[in-house]
């Protein structure tokens, strides 16, 4: 009788999950067409020289030259160090930058307008802000180089000298990058009882310990996440430096996706461009590791 | 059942019928702005200048058979189209391409093989630089449309404000005027240039330096394209020509030509068709602002140019009334010119490359900006149609931009390009 039912409740689950699977059809689909597919297609490609204009299956097989090429390319490696140098400044800045200011407006008055005026480049297209910060940028009547005239400065030449034009594009970045990230921290802040700052100040704590002793710790789990997403975005970077950085010396302000784009649809070379890509995918992928496990040992589990 | 089959073979029929009466589609790709392929209109809409659609509907009505669809896709995705239609299977018939991206095309099996007649024709009637534009390893592969090439633009006013009455002739000349056609802000930096070089993007760098390596007396690459001689003398020589000007101070990596309009560049090296941006910036002081001169040479006259060539995708199913339409309109003869003359030296406002064009089309042709375009035609040195010319291109410009920031010495630059450019020489010619 026992086995009967264990063996009818098996079967029922089994129907269960026949059907669990095809409520999961759906985005599995979906995952392997717009993802998986993809990223093997890519990498079939990057073992052929390949330019597009003749079937695939005519191309030539070229095993794994192009990733051998790429990273003993002087232009692949000075490209690879751009991006890394704009997604660790970028990042770090904008979370530091939009932390303090979201702490500051969170208490202060008007907070809702507060926000408004830093999300708002959000929702403005990275062309766009790249075409209007190179207005502001330029050499001779652009604003910044006015207001450094003003003071007795000798102006910079900000998007064309090799050694200022990225840390210019960065800084674009992180204008650009703040009210989002400001948006979520303060959204991580409303979840912070104020039980904790009200116990904290009875005890003497002033605002400076509040904030590295409750603020910052109960914020871990977001700072995670904006780390996270912050460099997988970062290490993708192409529409600010396309747009802004034509003027500059390459070297100085090539990121890894202008190259693939370059490469892909400039010089035809399909392969090529795809082992950049999935070089690129490997890189963020190790990247992302590395920031749960650093995160995991300072004793946040958020996405495990 | 036997009723419902002959009412099956009546509707098959009809459907063979129907698809052979149907009319032969021609997809025509251009990469022209709205204007030029609608037409140039007035305030109540009226044509006043033909675009690439009124002639088309003009040979729609000549020949009602067939219906041609025009695609206008912008410039910079031009190439990222012909790519992307041939891996998806839905191909233009006609294209209109420029001529550094044939090689790669005609490798590849893209190119349709000119008839016969049209190859006489075009090598009877068109100028040499087009011609060779056209030109891929011996073999002609679409009618020339549009050359391009450079010429020294230069400000009367700063000019004469600076006491030069005549532009420069020669590179030495050019050299020893631009710094005192510049002015400086008080802390040094450039207030108004006395040179500028066009930068922005690969042709812009690449065809003024290459007008001065010809004028040289040098060449990029051997003639079997098997290596490169950016590190001739002649090369180094033209690159330092160009550093001269930054040396002295007349010019700096920041310079713009789009600040020529506004008063703050004195010469500059520019292509025909700047000249409506210079007509709307200038207004009524056009003519008397506005001076065209061959650029300046080193060791005789000679310039850089380009050529746009329309040709017929190989795996076309129209290949025929393709070629038919473009005979109508690049050779035909339609009053003394031909319709894509027309269109080009009317609304495109570039230099149509037939001769009878450039003859009919004096009007057009002769005033003061073009004029000076059309007679370098004979000194126009063709950018050389190499496997990968795009690649090549990019290469060289990136090295010449190094030089230009002082980065790397003229020498430097050219022979680390010449390392990367005969990497890929080796791989398509060796």
């Amino acid at each position: 009788m026992a086995c009967k039912l264990f063996s009818s409740k098996r079967k029922s689950l089994e129907r269960n999950t026949g059907a669990g699977y095809l409520f999961l059809a759906p985005a599995l689909l979906f995952y392997s067409l717009f993802f998986i597919y993809p990223v093997i297609f890519s990498f079939i490609v990057s073992t052929k020289r390949w330019n597009m204009l003749v079937p695939l299956s005519r191309a030539r097989n070229v095993g794994f030259s192009e990733y051998s090429y790429l990273l003993k390319d002087e232009m692949f490696l000075g490209v690879l160090t751009n991006t890394l140098i704009y997604a660790l400044l970028t990042v770090s800045l904008t979370i530091t930058i939009a932390l303090i200011l979201a702490v500051l407006i969170n208490g202060a008055k008007l907070s809702v307008l507060w926000r408004f005026i830093y999300f708002a480049p959000v929702v403005t297209p990275q062309v766009a802000i790249g075409t209007i910060w190179g207005y502001l940028y330029r050499p001779n009547n652009g604003l910044l180089n006015s207001i450094l005239r003003l003071f007795g400065m000798k102006p910079v030449y900000w998007l064309t000298d090799p050694n200022v034009a990225l840390f210019s594009i960065i800084a674009t970045a992180v204008w650009a990058g703040i009210g989002g990230s400001m948006l979520i921290i303060t959204a991580g802040l409303k979840n912070i009882p104020q039980d904790y700052y009200d116990a904290a100040k009875i005890d003497g704590a002033g605002p400076f310990r509040q904030f590295f002793y409750i603020t910052v710790p109960l914020l871990s789990p977001t700072l995670l996440f904006l780390t996270a997403t912050g460099f997988i975005g970062a290490w993708q970077v192409f529409d600010l430096p396309f747009t802004m950085g034509r003027n500059a010396p390459a070297r100085s302000v090539m990121t890894v996706s202008w190259y693939v784009y370059e490469t892909a649809f400039q010089s035809l070379r399909m392969g090529r461009a795809s082992a950049g890509a999935f070089l690129l995918f490997c890189i963020i992928f190790i990247f992302t590791l590395l920031i749960l496990w650093i995160f995991k040992r300072g004793g946040i589990k958020g996405y495990e | 059942m036997r009723k419902s089959l002959v009412l099956l073979l009546v509707a098959v029929l009809s459907l063979v019928g129907i698809s052979g009466l149907a009319k032969t589609k021609l997809i025509f790709a251009v990469h022209w702005s709205d204007y030029q392929v609608e037409g140039v209109k007035d305030e109540k809409e009226n044509i006043t200048v033909k675009g690439l659609r009124q002639y088309v509907e003009e040979y729609q009505k000549s020949n009602p058979d067939v219906e041609i669809e025009i695609q206008s896709v912008p410039f910079d995705d031009y190439l990222k189209r012909i790519l992307i239609s041939h891996t998806s299977g839905v191909i233009a018939d006609v294209y209109v391409l420029y001529s550094l991206w044939g090689v790669q095309l005609v490798d590849s099996g893209i190119l349709d093989q000119v008839p016969k007649d049209i190859v006489d024709k075009i090598k009877s009637n068109f100028v040499r630089a087009a011609v060779d534009g056209a030109t891929i390893d011996k073999a002609i592969w679409g009618v020339p449309v549009e050359v391009d090439n450079y010429a020294l633009i230069y400000n009367k006013k700063l000019l004469q404000e600076a006491g030069f009455n005549q532009p420069p002739k020669t590179w030495d000349e050019l050299v020893a005027m631009a710094p005192k056609l510049t002015k400086k802000n008080p802390d040094g930096t450039i207030a108004q240039y006395g040179f500028a070089f066009l930068s922005g993007w690969d042709s812009a760098v690449v065809h003024p330096y290459l007008a001065l390596l010809h004028s040289n007396g040098g060449k990029m690459f051997t003639d079997d394209f098997t290596e490169c001689l950016l590190t001739s003398k002649e090369a180094v020589e033209a690159l330092e020509a160009e550093l001269k000007l930054f040396k002295n101070g007349a010019t700096d990596p920041a310079a713009s030509v789009w600040n020529f309009p506004a008063g703050k560049v004195a010469m500059m090296i520019m292509a025909p068709w700047y000249e409506t941006s210079l007509k709307l910036g200038f207004k009524d002081q056009y003519e008397e602002t506005v001076g065209v001169a061959p650029i300046p040479y080193l060791k005789k006259p000679a310039t850089a140019g380009y050529t746009w060539f329309i040709a017929v995708d190989a795996a076309s199913k129209n290949k025929k009334a393709a070629w038919d339409f473009i005979r109508w309109m690049t050779l035909q003869d339609a009053g003394g010119f031909t319709r894509m003359g027309e269109l080009m030296a009317k609304n495109i406002g570039a230099i149509p490359p037939n001769k009878t064009d450039i003859n009919y089309f004096k009007g057009e042709l002769d005033d003061l900006y073009t004029s000076v375009f059309v007679k370098e035609l004979e000194n126009t040195y063709q950018e050389p149609n190499v496997a990968q010319g795009q690649e090549i291109k990019t290469i060289l410009m990136r090295e010449i931009i190094e030089a230009w920031n002082g980065r790397k010495t003229a020498e430097k630059a050219l022979s680390d390009a010449k390392v990367q450019i005969d990497k890929i020489l080796a791989e398509f010619y060796k």
